[in-house]
């Protein structure tokens, strides 16, 4: 059953007031009936963020909100992620399409967690749902060279880590941000334990 | 005739600025036309100071909407959710290519055009480039020489404010620069071990129109190293026509500017055989309107002001104003432009550096110089690029999640090196601009786009991109990463041509002054005048012969010639 928009919209209001983010940052506006995620998919965007980005020093991505993000994200089709898709999986799997072609990821995500989780990835303990990602991501990103045909969760880890580090907590407090540097330091020791800065942008793009 | 005014101006980018400034300050009543809306020096940089969690989409922008309104903008990768409102509207603004072309036409329609959105970099050009159409042949030869535009260059580059640093390169030129920015630790270091194995190889900083010392008189601060210059700056530290030419310009009391406009045609006088104005169509209520003026000057961008004179035919002038050579339109260019190499750089990882340099680095040309040395292309080509260390952003290509994986992408990433080359483009006559069969909303015929990078385009990105590897592993580095197809045509963002200088009436459209040979008081000093397109970014030089046009039009009119 899918979140009724108001709610939905309103429970991400709630969210940025709870975090003193403003508003704007997690409005998901304009987004399609079609896109609007089930209670339960929003729940887990939000747990994967979590897993990807915990709590440390300073707070998770699931805690700033980055679940929702990754919902507007993958409805707007952030990072290429409303191109069209192939209907299976180089394994053969059948893959989840919108009637735009383009992959649900969501929905994708939702499916394969659970199958690794043995029908309910929401329901097995913190430890088991930790491991079930990390194996995920190491299928994902096996060693040596990208694979040609890049797993989807790929694109969602991206989408999650931009919204982690382009959030107030992820760019200016896990990082620093710093918008009028005032001059440049062309060459300093760079000692142990000193953070980057999220406001580095050639740094970003060309990471 | 009584005109309205002395001189009109159709567009206010870099160069319509340029021209703007000139020709009040010696005294003329201009009219500056402009298509896009108004945009206020530090008024109306609305996302300047905004921070990532302040947009929507922090920053990366609304896809979907970029999908539906900005199908070829968004691929250019200055185009974002900060600089979106620079930019212009696809949808709106349609124009169309030829059946094998794939041209991206990246543009800003608005008060200062790309002078908002331009990367700053600011090179002379040297005789090895306006030398080089006699010397091998293709397309017309020049009519003017480095030592005609050097004081040409002092000038503009004095106003616009240069920081650089001098090399005694013969291929490009020393200029008259404020104080240049600094290399990082790992450009510093293959600069020395590149001049060690090759001395004739010159890794400088980028020569960019960033201040490094304030132009208090005009005020402008220095550079704050923010590196977010297509937002716009609200310390003028770069170059734009709001930060620089537009407050000269109005400060004569002689300048009328007029936004919102998109002009539709130069009138001609058969009889006089002068121009006589300029018509425009509002583009917020439809109405059509005109100015009259002793001269006019095309500024609208390259492109932009040769749809102007092929849409300007007349009875007299059946195939587009000013063309009785029957070249207008021909021998457009774009600088092949691909990544060469991405290296990373072991050795330096307990250094960094602070703050945004607004500029990279710039290995100029070293093929075809005193020799014609290189394999199957007679130009060069330059690279621009730079030294940086990693951020989060590598996250995305590695393996891990929770908290190890987070404190890994706490610390600084490694030092990497990224060359892009910008090879010269051949003037060939099939590569072209056409009227389109459709129209745009306001019903003028679209440009029609025929362009393709040729043979020799293709050969200089391979010797680049092998040349690119062994400095970059002579120099300590271990190759990622190159390529040498290049991007589709207009990737270079210099696309210039279509409106050639030359000798001769002919087989040109321009007179050695900018000027049209067939209309006397009709100049146009964008980059539709370039005979050629060096390897160089063209902007500088498009501001010289600007300067230079607009003194000897003003001579003209003293002359009483126009
Ligand atoms: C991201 C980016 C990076 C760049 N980096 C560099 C660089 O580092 N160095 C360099 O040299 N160059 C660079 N360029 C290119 C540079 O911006 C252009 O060469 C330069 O702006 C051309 O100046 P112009 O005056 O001819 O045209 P523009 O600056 O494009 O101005 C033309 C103006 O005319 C207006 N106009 C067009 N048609 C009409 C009409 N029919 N009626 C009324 N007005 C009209 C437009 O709206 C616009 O405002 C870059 C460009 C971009 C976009
Ligand atoms: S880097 Fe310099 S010129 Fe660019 S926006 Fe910042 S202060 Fe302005």
């Amino acid at each position: 059953m899918a979140v009724d928009r108001r709610e939905f919209l309103s429970g991400a209001a709630l969210l940025a007031l709870a975090l003193g983010i403003p508003v704007a940052a997690v409005r998901l506006s304009d987004m399609a009936d079609a896109d609007l995620p089930t209670a339960r998919q929003r729940v887990l965007a939000r747990e994967v963020s979590q897993l990807v980005i915990p709590r440390t020093g300073t707070p998770g991505a699931g805690e700033v909100g980055v679940g929702d993000f990754l919902i507007l994200a993958l409805a707007h089709g952030l990072d290429g992620s409303r191109e069209p898709a192939s209907a299976s999986s180089p394994a053969g799997e059948p893959m989840p399409l919108r009637p735009d072609g383009s992959l649900d990821h969501l929905l994708w995500l939702e499916r394969t967690l659970d199958r690794a989780g043995g029908g309910d990835f929401l329901g097995a303990a913190p430890q088991a749902r930790a491991a079930m990602l990390a194996k995920l991501d190491a299928t994902a990103f096996p060693p040596g060279p990208p694979p040609a045909d890049p797993s989807p969760w790929a694109l969602v880890k991206g989408l999650i880590l931009t919204g982690y580090y382009t959030s107030q907590t992820g760019a200016a407090q896990e990082l620093r941000y710093e918008l009028v540097p005032g001059r440049f330091d062309n060459d300093i020791p760079l000692t142990p334990g000193y953070r980057a800065w999220s406001s580095d942008w050639t740094a970003v793009e060309f990471g | 005739m009584q005109h309205q005014f002395d001189a009109i101006v159709v567009g206010s980018g870099i160069t319509g600025g340029w021209a703007a400034k000139e020709l009040t300050e010696a005294g003329l009543k201009v009219l500056m036309i402009e298509r896009g809306r108004k945009i206020e020096h530090q008024v109306d940089y609305d996302t300047e100071t905004k921070a990532p969690w302040e947009l929507p989409f922090r920053g990366l922008g609304d896809a979907a909407l970029y999908a539906r309104e900005y199908a070829v903008q968004r691929k250019n990768r200055h185009f974002n959710e900060f600089t979106e409102g620079h930019f212009v509207n696809d949808k709106d603004n349609p124009y169309e290519t030829g059946a094998d072309t794939d041209f991206t036409w990246f543009r800003s329609y608005q008060l200062g055009g790309r002078s908002l959105t331009w990367g700053r970099q600011c090179y002379r050009w040297s005789d090895y480039d306006f030398g080089a159409n006699k010397r091998d042949g293709h397309g017309t030869d020049w009519p003017i020489r480095y030592a005609e535009l050097a004081p040409w260059y002092d000038k503009v580059e004095e106003f616009v404010g240069v920081s650089g640093a001098k090399e005694g390169l013969a291929q490009l030129p020393d200029g008259h620069f404020q104080p240049p920015m600094a290399l990082n630790v790992v450009e510093q270091a293959v600069r020395e071990r590149i001049a060690a194995q090759w001395p004739e190889r010159c890794l400088t900083v980028g020569r960019t129109a960033n201040l490094t010392e304030a132009k208090e008189a005009e005020g402008r601060s220095h550079c704050q190293y923010r590196s977010i210059c297509a937002r716009g700056c609200s310390y003028g530290a770069y170059f734009s026509t709001q930060s620089s030419t537009l407050p000269a310009a109005t400060k004569t009391g002689l300048l009328t500017v007029v936004t919102d406009a998109q002009v539709e045609k130069v009138d001609y006088d058969p009889k006089t055989r002068r121009v006589t104005g300029v018509r425009w169509i509002e583009t917020k209520t439809g109405a059509r309107k005109a100015a009259t003026a002793r001269l006019v000057f095309l500024n609208a961008g390259a492109f932009n002001s040769v749809h102007l004179l092929l849409n300007s035919a007349s009875e007299a002038m059946p195939n587009g104003l000013a063309n009785g050579s029957g070249v207008l339109g021909t021998h457009i260019m774009d600088h092949a432009n691909t990544l060469s190499v991405i290296a990373e750089f072991p050795g330096f990882s307990d250094r960094t550096s602070f703050g945004n340099r607004p500029t990279g680095i710039v290995i100029p040309r070293f093929r075809n110089l005193e020799t014609l040395d290189g394999q199957g292309f007679t130009r060069g080509y330059s690279y621009q690029g730079g030294a940086l260390q990693s951020g989060w952003s590598r996250g995305k290509r590695m393996a891990g999640t929770g908290a190890g994986f987070k404190d890994d992408l706490q610390q600084v990433g490694p030092w990497r090196m990224v060359l892009v080359t910008f090879a010269e483009s051949l003037p060939r006559a099939s590569n072209r601009l056409t009227l389109g069969k459709a129209t745009d909303p306001r019903g003028v015929p679209q440009l029609e786009v025929h362009f393709a990078h040729g043979a020799e385009e293709h050969a200089a990105l391979a010797d680049a991109k092998e040349q690119a590897a062994v400095m970059m592993t002579a120099a300590g580095g271990k190759v990622l990463m190159g390529m040498d197809r290049p991007g589709p045509g207009g990737s270079a963002i210099h696309e210039m041509g279509g409106a050639r200088m030359g000798w001769d009436p002919q087989t040109s459209v321009l007179d050695r002054f900018s000027r049209a040979h067939q209309v006397a008081n009709l100049y146009v000093t964008d980059g539709a005048q370039m005979s050629s397109s060096a390897c160089q970014n063209p902007s500088l030089t498009y501001m010289a012969l600007t300067a230079r046009a607009c003194a000897h039009a003003v001579e003209q009119m003293r002359a009483g010639v126009i």
